[in-house]
């Protein structure tokens, strides 16, 4: 079977640290092989790294700065750790966590290898309610700044104040710019208080529904 | 180009900084002087990609301390001017913010905490508190908003512009960093929907007519030679802000009246401390909750009346005493005693300060 090769872009607060970290939870307990990299040039200490034990007691295979490592690096500790450069050389599914600070994907070219990786995909994560990506208009917009993305992630939420109607609309916008873009939706992310919604695990014909752990409450912010 | 950058009634997730930047656009705020310094940075992030939208304008300057003069020199020529900084930034601005009280130049600060002394973290605290209101040398004529939520962090930095402008004093919003990165749901408006409307700007210098003939001539200095006018222009100062003072304070409260012990926080400690007060509600202690929102000028008879006659107060915050200063300042002679529960540079949950409280009724 071919490799999952992701990287997850998106507007500042999105979700996509929390749609990677939980990709990178549900392909592990598939049984595949997962590395998970926090590449965020700009504030590498405030995301995945707070939850790297966790993660690692999972079995997934963490590329992130850890505390000691940048200890007193203070805010110069932007830079990129030697086995984020080569993380496409793990066995296995990969999962990119693509800090905002990044610019979106341009900073993919620093991974070695990327050019070769025929399953790498970019994926865009989409909070309709979002201030800068709340309208189709804005979302292609984002997008051609910051992208090319291969699919797209629904992720509409408003953090312990979500309803379904927020996801639902939420979704529709999304789909608009789907097809606009003619990129696929690759899936809905929903906070699992709403999992009981979506009983056939899918929506709309078929679009995978993904039913998400918060992780990140348990990171710095 | 669209001219109202919210138009209708906005329910948005968002970060503090991201919140402020768009209140300031609601506000009318023209331009933003600022230099980067975590955790305020998002501020000049949404600021730099909405001010094009709106035809706002932003300089990044090459420090705080010319992000508080272009911000002071943007407001002499009458235009509605802000800037935002955190921990080592706001030391640098103290110069320009001691010439803004002193010229009564209407500037507007977003101040976002984080630890010291120094560089240290640059992830949160509250001990900028002291610094923002009686920084710099003078007397600390300036207005000091402590935010506690994104909903505060939009409301009163709208509210800056207006405080500012009409009574021309330096005016401080004061978030934090966990405010700052933190995402919450908030609803964005139209301040005319509020019935808000912003006080007009006014050009201290260049303005039109000529002076002494057409209009009074303006004369803007912060420069004294001798002593005997510089206390009587800082005699002035004072009571043109004791006049007002009561106009700006503001405190919120609850469960004061048959509560025996009142526990006090500012800032997003406020929140932990209104929960721990329902929290020891519901346990049958007779808690009440106080949060002074204005730091300078300090609610100072609001307290007096709601700790009058109790048994304990208790003071909780991210520092190591600060606001516990300004209330042992304001309650002088008070014999109900203070109690301290401090975490400089570290956050408070509601369940510390219940535990703080029963440990002190045992």
């Amino acid at each position: 079977m071919d490799r999952i090769v992701e990287a997850y872009i998106g507007e500042y607060a999105s979700g996509k640290s929390e749609n990677a970290v939980n990709r990178a939870v549900a392909l592990k307990k598939a049984g595949h092989d997962v590395t998970l990299v926090d590449l965020d040039l700009v504030e590498p200490v405030y995301t995945l790294r707070p939850l790297k034990a966790m993660l690692t007691d999972m079995g997934i295979n963490v590329i992130a700065w850890t505390t000691e490592e940048t200890l007193g690096l203070g805010e110069a500790g932007s830079v990129l750790h030697p086995a984020m450069r080569w993380a496409l050389r793990n066995k296995g599914d990969v999962i990119l966590d693509i800090g905002y600070g990044a610019r979106g994907s341009s900073i993919l070219n620093l991974l070695e290898g990327v050019e070769d990786e025929k399953n790498f995909r970019v994926i865009l994560v989409v909070n309709t309610l979002r201030p800068m990506t709340d309208t189709v208009e804005k979302i292609v917009e984002y997008h051609n700044e910051s992208g090319p993305a291969h699919g797209l992630i629904a992720n509409t939420h408003m953090g312990d104040d979500t309803e379904l109607s927020q996801i639902i609309q939420g979704y529709e916008i999304v789909k608009k710019v789907s097809q606009k873009l003619e990129i696929p939706v690759d899936a809905l992310a929903v906070d699992e208080r709403f999992a009981d919604a979506f009983p056939n695990g899918t929506w709309d014909h078929g679009v995978p529904v993904r039913v998400l752990k918060r992780f990140l409450p348990m990171g710095f912010w | 180009m669209a001219t109202k950058p919210i138009e209708k009634d906005t329910h948005a997730f968002v970060t503090g900084n991201e919140v402020v930047a768009w209140a300031a656009l609601a506000a009318d705020a023209q331009i933003m002087y600022g230099y980067p310094i975590t955790p305020q940075n998002e501020i000049m992030h949404y600021w730099t990609r909405l001010a094009p939208k709106y035809d706002r304008k932003f300089l990044q300057t090459e420090d705080e301390l010319s992000a508080g003069f272009t911000t002071c020199g943007g407001v002499l020529t009458g235009t509605r001017s802000f800037t935002a900084t955190a921990g080592p930034g706001t030391i640098l601005m103290q110069e320009p913010i001691t010439m803004a009280e002193m010229m009564r130049i209407p500037i507007v600060v977003v101040v976002q905490q984080r630890g010291g002394p120094s560089t240290a973290t640059v992830i949160y605290s509250q001990q900028e508190a002291r610094m923002c209101c009686y920084g710099g040398n003078g007397e600390g004529f300036r207005v000091v908003y402590s935010s506690s939520s994104h909903q505060d962090l939009y409301d009163f930095t709208i509210k800056a512009f207006n405080t500012a402008w009409k009574y021309r004093f330096p005016t401080i919003v004061l978030g934090d960093g966990y405010q700052a990165k933190m995402r919450e749901a908030v609803t964005m408006y139209d301040p005319a929907s509020r019935g808000i409307s912003m006080v007009e700007t006014e050009q201290f210098l260049g303005a039109p007519g000529l002076p002494g003939t057409d209009r009074e001539p303006h004369f803007h200095k912060n420069t004294y030679n001798t002593e005997e006018e510089l206390l009587e222009v800082v005699n002035k100062l004072k009571e043109d802000y004791d006049a007002v003072r009561a106009e700006i304070e503001e405190h919120e409260c609850e469960y004061i009246d048959d509560a025996e012990i009142v526990i006090v926080g500012h800032g997003v400690v406020s929140r932990a401390v209104k929960e721990a007060v329902k929290l020891l509600r519901k346990e049958g202690y007779k808690a009440g909750y106080f949060r002074p929102i204005t730091l300078r000028p300090f609610p100072g008879t609001a307290l007096r009346k709601a700790v009058e006659g109790k048994k304990d107060i208790v003071v909780v915050e991210s520092a190591l005493g600060q606001l516990k200063q300004f209330m042992t300042e304001e309650l002088y002679g008070c014999t109900v005693p203070i109690t301290g529960y401090f975490k400089p540079g570290k956050g408070v949950s509601s369940a510390e300060i219940v535990e703080k409280v029963k440990s002190m009724t045992k």
